[in-house]
């Protein structure tokens, strides 16, 4: 292995440390009732984490992609309500590859440019107009950014929030996915670098969101394991029955998938497309998701039901993210339609060999 | 009184109720909705002929039905506008039910008709902090004084309480016997003094379970429900109707005759745009699943009315019925896409609702291991407090 293949370990180590002080049951409660978690985001954004794998010469922190990666992983695992990839490895990244400032605060990204908001380029501006759903912390970002496809190239406009109307909205994890409105918005036309298009976001956002399920499930596996021991019922921890422990199987099995496929699509992200690799670990983290949410939920018994114990706060990210960047039946039908044009000669490369083979 | 026809009870029925259009929805259980008067006013308008518990005796607000008719009403109310009775959902489909079998002449006649007119509401207090899956390592206490009892321990989960007048209330009288025998059945008024109500969130945001502390609370002796130390066979015929119950309502919205589309099928059609046969064939699949499970359901309940009393057939009705739920939940979910995740999204309630259906009620694992061993005749699962008495074994002697 590579230098740049291996995660800088200092960086899993502060990032664990920093976000087990600073994200409590107490702090994500009060997140959801208010949409905003300005301490947690202070305390995450003085470090440099959000901006890990941009230039520092673009405002970002330097790192590599895999570095990036790990700290969402932990942002899942701790259920940080705080826009980590929108910031930084979506929203940042754009900007920094059309050589626009990055800015202090928050930022964050329209997922689904592509259908509500259009774009038309005068001169050296572009007007943005149209209804963006689902957007990440909008109430709270300073910049909104639009992927936006051009004619025969990529724009990506950087939106002063103020500039736009936005209604809050909420996912099933309290988070905010607001509505944003741009009516005739004019900002400077900055054209993306070469490869970095409307295709090449929706898979960054996929191997952001399998990223942070790796973290969640993983941090739900464990603590239906230390719960289920603790619980005790007829004389016994719970853990003891074996139907019980079907469920924590189920748990740990789907943690170790959605995190193995999520760090092989980081490795191969850092050097390359890696759209194969990120489709299947998108897919797999989803339906890791599907599965451990109900194995943990059940074998908690009432107490994973209630707003007092955390397993909601991991149970209800999960179900969200499952739908972000590409349902289960978007990238098993994006998987098969490229295994079926590879044809059959070509799938046992293709499975083992991945993007490298497409390319 | 003879049997009415089908079509007897459907014009009796027609005078006071509205008939359901196809676009009528259920709504889910208790979730988001405080509106009790809705419920209250379908109660108050069914009970003058006894149609809502039609078994039930006349004079407590049924109308001596027998089985086979009551069966047929079931059929055809399906055809009217029922409100969400879930406020109503305990007093009407356990604590009457365990009246009737259990409960004194006077306590049938105070209790029952303000259950059937929708007056009273009633909560279930069996679930306590260590007694879950376990229900009969119940601690909360009842002491006798004189012709009272003295009530101290602690509830959990209890749903229903902020509305609830009265609670059936699973009570420890006997700590030196095992722990099935020493328990006794009370019935408590949720105003008395001593009683404390204190609500949980759920992640549904439905704040309709709560925890109860009872601190020193008297009731008259009447409030007992069966003999003392029958605790435990009072609590298992309220469960067995509990699950049973749920098995009966089983099938959602299906309609009656079978011919059109039921409304969840509906709703999703207007969703998708492209209908893959992926998703038809999980239309159908539970779709099949609900239509079987609603005949099971009709046979283990008429079976069930003509012993008397529902057996374990009830446990698989609550694990079909909650098959169901669950299916169709993450089925609307899944096809209402993205905007699912939203909190205005299709199936987005149904979703943080589910998990919770498969643990209320008993377990599935705990409906499994009763079908494992009251209908396979498996062998059953080790007991080693079974003879001990229970302040001893909740010593950990054992
Ligand atoms: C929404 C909701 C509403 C409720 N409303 C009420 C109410 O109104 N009144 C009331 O009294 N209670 C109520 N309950 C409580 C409910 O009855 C209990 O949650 C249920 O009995 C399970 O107990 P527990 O939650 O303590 O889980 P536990 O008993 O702690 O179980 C944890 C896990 O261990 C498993 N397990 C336990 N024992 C065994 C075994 N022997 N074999 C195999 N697996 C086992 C369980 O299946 C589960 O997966 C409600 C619960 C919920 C979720």
């Amino acid at each position: 292995m590579t230098e740049d293949s291996l995660v800088d370990p200092l960086v899993t180590e502060t990032a664990h440390r920093l976000l087990s002080e600073i994200c409590d049951h107490e702090s994500i409660q009060a997140a959801e009732a208010t949409g905003q978690a300005p301490e947690i985001w202070n305390a995450f954004a003085e470090t440099g984490f959000p901006w890990i794998s941009i230039d520092e010469d673009a405002g970002g922190s330097g790192g590599s992609l895999l570095d990036a990666l790990e700290v969402l992983r932990l942002v899942g695992y701790h259920a940080a309500p705080i826009p980590a990839a929108e910031t930084g490895i979506l929203g940042g990244w754009l900007l920094a590859n059309s050589s626009q400032e990055l800015p202090d605060g928050i930022t964050t990204v329209v997922p689904n440019g592509r259908e509500n908001v259009t774009g038309s380029v005068s001169g050296d501006e572009v007007t943005v107009t149209g209804r963006a759903l689902r957007v990440p912390w909008a109430r709270v970002a300073e910049r909104i950014v639009v992927p936006l496809s051009i004619e025969d190239q990529t724009v990506i406009a950087s939106i002063d929030s103020a500039q736009c109307a936005i209604e809050p909205m909420t996912n099933m994890a309290g988070e905010p996915r607001d509505t944003v409105t741009f009516e005739n918005v004019q900002v400077p036309l900055a054209i993306a670098a070469p490869g970095i298009d409307l295709e090449a976001f929706r898979f960054r956002g996929a191997l952001s969101r399998a990223a942070l399920m790796a973290g969640a499930i993983e941090k739900m596996s464990q603590l239906t394991v230390s719960y289920t021991n603790d619980r005790v019922q007829f004389g016994r921890p719970v853990a003891k029955f074996q139907a019980v422990q079907q469920h924590l199987v189920w748990g740990a099995q789907d943690a170790a998938l959605a995190r193995m496929v999520a760090e092989t699509a980081a490795r191969e992200a850092a050097r390359g497309t890696a759209q194969f690799e990120i489709a299947a670990a998108k897919l797999v983290a989803n339906q890791a998701a599907a599965r451990a949410t109900k194995a943990c939920h059940q074998a908690h018994g009432a107490m994973g039901m209630t707003q007092e114990y955390p397993l909601h706060h991991l149970s209800r990210r999960l179900w969200s993210w499952r739908k972000e960047y590409g349902s289960d039946a978007e990238w098993s039908s994006w998987l098969g339609k490229i295994a079926v044009a590879q044809g059959a000669d070509q799938l046992y490369p293709l499975v083992t060999g991945g993007s490298a083979v497409l390319n | 009184m003879n049997d009415l026809t089908e079509e007897q009870i459907r014009t009796e029925l027609a005078l006071i109720l509205d008939r359901r259009s196809a676009d009528t929805r259920l709504s889910t259980m208790g979730a988001g909705s405080d509106d009790l008067d809705e419920g209250r006013r379908y109660l108050a308008n069914t009970v003058r002929d006894g149609w809502h518990v039609p078994t039930w005796p006349r004079e407590h607000g049924g109308q001596d039905a027998s089985a086979h008719q009551n069966s047929l009403i079931g059929r055809v109310l399906r055809e009217f506008v029922v409100p969400d009775l879930y406020p109503f959902a305990i007093g009407l489909g356990m604590v009457g039910p365990a009246l009737l079998q259990h409960g004194t002449e006077v306590q049938q006649r105070d209790w029952l008709k303000p259950i059937a007119s929708g007056e009273a509401i009633w909560c279930q207090m069996f679930s306590e902090p260590e007694a879950g899956s376990d229900l009969a390592n119940v601690a909360l206490t009842a002491q006798q004084d004189g012709d009272e009892w003295i009530l101290g321990g602690q509830k959990t989960w209890t749903s229903r309480a902020m509305w609830a007048d009265w609670a059936i209330c699973l009570a420890r009288t006997d700590p030196t016997q095992p722990k099935h025998k020493g328990l006794t059945m009370f019935a408590i008024p949720m105003s008395l003094s001593g009683v404390e109500i204190r609500p949980l969130m759920q992640m549904n945001r439905d704040a309709h379970f709560s925890e109860v502390f009872v601190d020193g609370a008297r009731i008259s002796d009447q409030c007992r429900i069966g003999d003392v130390g029958e605790g435990w066979r009072v609590a298992m015929t309220v469960l067995a109707h509990e699950r049973a119950g749920g098995g009966s309502r089983g099938g959602g919205d299906g309609n009656a005759r079978g011919l059109k589309l039921p409304s969840w099928v509906a709703d999703l059609q207007v969703l998708v745009g492209e209908q893959s046969s992926d998703w038809r064939n999980k239309v159908a699949a539970i779709y099949a699943r609900d239509t079987t499970s609603r005949w099971t359901a009709q046979r283990a309940g008429d079976e069930a009315r003509s012993t008397g009393s529902p057996g374990p057939a009830g446990s698989g009705a609550k694990l079909r019925t909650v098959n169901s739920y669950k299916s169709r939940s993450y089925l609307a979910n899944r096809t209402a896409g993205a905007h699912g995740m939203l909190e205005d999204g299709h199936g987005y309630i149904e979703t943080l609702t589910a998990p919770s259906m498969s643990i209320r009620g008993g377990t599935d694992e705990i409906q499994r291991n009763i079908l494992g061993e009251r209908v396979l005749g498996l062998p059953g699962e080790p007991r080693l407090d079974r003879d001990v008495s229970w302040s001893e074994s909740r010593r950990g002697l054992i």
